[in-house]
């Protein structure tokens, strides 16, 4: 079946496929690579190999609040996007509603949004809610979960419709028939037919706020970063294999929360 | 169990009218087969009885109950979907149950009737399985038993074997007919596929257009067609078109002159024919109609020859000979005789 | 089989549909369409030095970016940037996109979580990796040394070079998935009924795979290109502070010049020239091949 020529030409798109793989896997091995490094000063090749960098981490008390406040801020926005962005997604999806596709788009804006316009945008906005209530919102939690609840109902609307939409609508039906109510049917066969789609809608949501870095900066405080922030902003002084080795921890961290994601749903299926 | 009745059902979006003006009886017990070409407004009429389909006009009734307003959930109309519609993170067993546990019957009661309904479908032992682990036909099974389990006045087929392959699906229909009668259902299935309905119907309804063509047995709606539609859709028909000359006199566009013993209206017309009617050569002697015909195309159906010739040079029919021993194969351009009685032809108002 | 049209099932009520819906459109609508408003006003007011912010109603921001080469250097260079960074992921994203649409191994999902994981560690930590790469003595410049190819390291770090690598990375991963769900939505049979009518891989490619993937490529082409425009972490990480793009200078105006009214007005000059080249390229993409 494959003459010389083809097996030739799936060499050349297989290798070009490995190459962009490469590519975009490079920054990562070597930010990994530095970590492990002995000396401080990035040259290659390195000195020694040492674990001592990963030890002073903790000791950064940006990298340590950053991380306490990012996973905060991401639990936190997660939870009210998913509360938000699932029964939106039930009613565009399963009901004929007034609007249905301006209201699909509407909220899905938010993801095509450029972070700095977002950033820029919602820091005057919470500077005229401020003046308006008088509440301290601007570098508050509150500010800035509900701006990272902005970022992440976009994601649970499209995750979770595609997966309303991937679901057979005759099991909903077969339900009904058998003599459940719109209630038990959202209970017993709609939920566990969408799990995999909001399991995927909260993963993505999640990493998406803990990532955050353009839209974030605008909206943070004196002595409230996000871990992203302490990030750049360490970098933007030196890089070192401490930062590395915060890198490192992160990746190691998003990594374990994939594989276990991968678990409920193959991530192949949803991206 | 109890008996159905679809009175003026109805069915409007917008515009377009998919179900005009059903009326059907079921009685209790019987087995009904809606059959039509796609689009012909027999699923929805299904998913009306059902209660997924909010009919525009009309009234159901399941024996003396009025479900016409009736939500989906209080109908208690088991119905087997095309697609089996099992619930993927369910056991087969929990499946089955689910019906008795949304009638509130307690744990303890419901083991006995969900193995009793497994058993009927030849399915006893495969409780803790999940869908994704059974064939297809063993999915069309569990659909069946968890719609029998929870005991419905009305069992709905819709289009059920359609996904199984050919020879499975020859045996399902058997047993399917079987369980049916063993339990009394009244049941009504929806298919496009006619030899399906033949097997299985108790009595047919045809319908086209949203519209019931015609109710009947399967003789009756074979023997006795409503309707040009019918007489095409039901075993094959040759037609004739023309015109009704004189009472009893049936005269083709291409100036054959035919007695037919039913033709009484005059105007345009079409003669349909059954194709194995129409005998051949030394048969056709005696018969009241008689001509010369040419064969242009046969075909070896293994029993049966299928026979395409032409009358005149409008007038083109179909006859089907048996394929007995020894008899000579009609070969194309060869002339030969057909004939057939009087009362063999069905003349019909022509529809344009 | 079924004629009828998908329809509520009976007793879904529309209050219901409302009560779930509302909630969101209201937090979306409020959150999103409110700030931009307030930022649009913002633009239009007056910043006198000293006084802050005076309320006004003035293009004389806009004007002052639209009149000032720098300020107009900056965003032609960011839109080059932009472009380039776009065509480079789109060549280098297809056929990876390809390979992972259409393989059988079991490694598929492996393959999809290597290109997910960098997507999701973020643009800092990335940026550290090329830095560690392009420095002086980083890895780059001392395997060329090494191998006795050059004498003194290349000076890659803070130029327009460094900067466009870094963002063709960050943004290859959104390509490559937005064309591999694509590519999967594509039969594979298509391609194999274009080469049994004789179309070699390359012809393929031009009268099959590409004008059916053309949704996604326009997908991914738009994703990458508003990202790599509003890029911040990486022009300021391997830009260093005298490469200027769009995304950094409007922090600077809000963080160190506290000039709202103009660091607004810039905000949105880089949406509206976002928004206005991706309508563009969607036009003409579409004039082509519809």
């Amino acid at each position: 079946m494959s003459t010389p020529r083809t097996s030739f030409g799936r060499m050349a798109l297989n290798g070009a496929a490995g190459l962009s793989l490469g590519f975009i896997l490079l920054p990562l091995i070597f930010v990994t690579w530095l970590a492990f490094f002995r000396q401080e000063i990035p040259s290659f090749p390195p000195e020694g190999y040492s674990l001592k960098w990963f030890s002073a981490v903790p000791g950064n008390k940006n990298f340590v609040e950053g991380f306490v406040l990012s996973l905060q801020v991401g639990v936190l926005a997660t939870l009210i996007g998913l509360l938000l962005g699932v029964p939106a997604s039930l009613a565009l999806v399963r009901h004929r509603i007034a609007l249905g596709p301006a209201v699909n788009t509407l909220l899905l804006l938010p993801l095509v949004m450029p972070g700095i316009v977002l950033g820029t945008s919602l820091y005057v906005f919470q500077i005229e809610t401020e003046i308006a209530t008088g509440l301290p919102l601007l570098g508050s939690l509150a500010g800035l979960v509900a701006a990272h609840t902005l970022v992440v109902v976009p994601w649970v609307v499209r995750l979770v419709t595609a997966s309303l939409q991937g679901s057979d609508r005759s099991i909903e039906e077969a339900a009904q028939n058998l003599g459940a109510g719109p209630l038990t049917t959202f209970w017993r066969i709609t939920l566990p037919s969408i799990r995999p789609g909001i399991v995927a809608a909260g993963l993505f949501g999640f990493v998406t706020s803990f990532g955050n870095l353009e839209m974030s900066l605008f909206l943070v405080g004196p002595g409230r970063i996000t871990l992203p922030i302490a990030i750049l902003q360490y970098l933007e002084w030196k890089i070192d294999p401490t930062v590395a080795a915060a890198s490192v921890i992160q990746i190691v961290l998003i990594g374990a929360a994939m594989i276990i994601t991968d678990r409920y749903v193959k991530l192949s299926r949803v991206v | 169990m109890a008996r159905l009745s679809i009175e003026h059902l109805n069915k409007k979006y917008g515009d377009l009218t998919v179900v005009d003006d059903v009326t059907i009886d079921i009685a209790d017990g019987e087995f009904l087969v809606l059959l039509g070409p796609s689009g012909c407004g027999k699923t929805t009429t299904l998913r009306m009885v059902a209660g997924f389909v909010p009919p525009s006009a009309g009234k159901l009734t399941i024996g003396t109950r009025d479900v016409t307003t009736l939500p989906p959930w209080k109908r208690n109309c088991g119905l087997v979907f095309q697609s089996y519609a099992l619930f993927p993170h369910m056991t087969v067993a929990e499946n089955v149950a689910f019906g008795l546990e949304m009638r509130k019957v307690s744990p303890a009661d419901r083991g006995p009737r969900v193995a009793e309904a497994l058993r009927l479908v030849q399915l006893a032992g495969f409780d803790e399985r999940y869908p994704r682990q059974l064939s297809g036909g063993q999915q069309q099974r569990v659909a069946l038993a968890r719609a029998l389990a929870m005991e419905p006045d009305v069992l709905l087929l819709d289009e059920p074997l359609s996904n199984l392959d050919a020879k499975l699906r020859q045996e399902v229909r058997v047993e399917i007919r079987d369980l049916q009668r063993k339990l009394g259902l009244t049941t009504i299935m929806v298919t496009h596929d006619q030899e399906e309905a033949l097997t299985m119907a108790d009595r047919l309804v045809v319908m086209e257009k949203g519209q019931v063509r015609q109710i009947g047995t399967q003789r009756e709606l074979y023997e006795k067609p409503a309707d040009r539609f019918v007489a095409g859709f039901i075993g094959r028909s040759a037609f004739l078109d023309g015109e009704i000359a004189a009472p009893g006199r049936f005269r083709t566009k291409g100036g054959l002159d035919i007695a037919c013993g039913a033709a009484t209206a005059t105007g345009a017309a079409t003669l349909a024919l059954r194709p194995e009617r129409i005998a051949v050569a030394d048969e056709a002697a005696g018969c009241a109609n008689r001509f010369e015909a040419k064969v242009e195309h046969a075909s070896y159906l293994g029993a049966l020859l299928d026979i395409h010739v032409s009358l005149s040079e409008h007038d083109r029919m179909l006859l089907q000979i048996p394929n007995r021993q020894g008899a000579a194969e009609p070969k194309p351009g060869e002339t030969i005789t057909i004939g057939w009685g009087q009362d063999a032809g069905l003349v019909y108002p022509r529809e344009d | 089989m079924s004629t009828a049209a998908p329809e509520a099932v009976a007793g879904a009520r529309t209050g219901l549909a409302g009560a779930l819906v509302v909630p969101a459109t209201i937090f979306v609508a409020i959150g999103l369409l409110g700030p931009i408003a307030i930022l649009f006003r913002y633009s239009l007011n007056q910043f006198i030095p000293g006084q802050f912010m005076v309320d006004g109603l003035t293009i004389e921001n806009y004007v002052k970016f639209f009149t000032d080469p720098y300020y107009i250097n900056v965003l032609v260079r960011t839109v080059r940037v932009a472009v380039i960074c776009t065509l480079a992921c789109l060549i280098m994203g297809f056929p990876l996109a390809y390979v992972i649409a259409r393989t059988q191994s079991r490694f598929k999902n492996l393959l999809v979580m290597l290109i997910v994981l960098p997507l999701f560690v973020g643009n800092a930590v990335r940026a550290a990796g090329w830095m560690t790469v392009f420095g002086n003595r980083g890895a780059f410049n001392a395997s060329l040394m090494g191998l006795g190819l050059i004498d003194q390291p290349i000076e890659i770090m803070f130029t327009e070079t460094a900067v466009l690598i870094g963002i063709i990375a960050v943004n290859l991963p959104f390509m490559v998935l937005t064309l591999q769900s694509v590519i999967e939505g594509i039969p594979r049979n298509v391609e194999e009924a274009a080469f049994s009518l004789g179309a070699g891989p390359s012809a393929m490619f031009r009268r099959v795979l590409w004008p059916l993937a053309l949704p996604g490529i326009l997908a991914g082409t738009i994703l990458t290109f508003i990202l790599a425009m509003n890029a911040y972490a990486t022009p300021v990480l391997l830009g260093g502070p005298k490469f200027q793009m769009m995304g950094p200078l409007v922090y600077g105006q809000f963080a160190q010049q506290n000039n709202w009214p103009f660091g607004g007005a810039i905000s949105f000059i880089l949406m509206t020239a976002t928004i206005l080249l991706t309508v563009a390229a969607h036009l003409i993409v579409q004039r082509r091949y519809r």
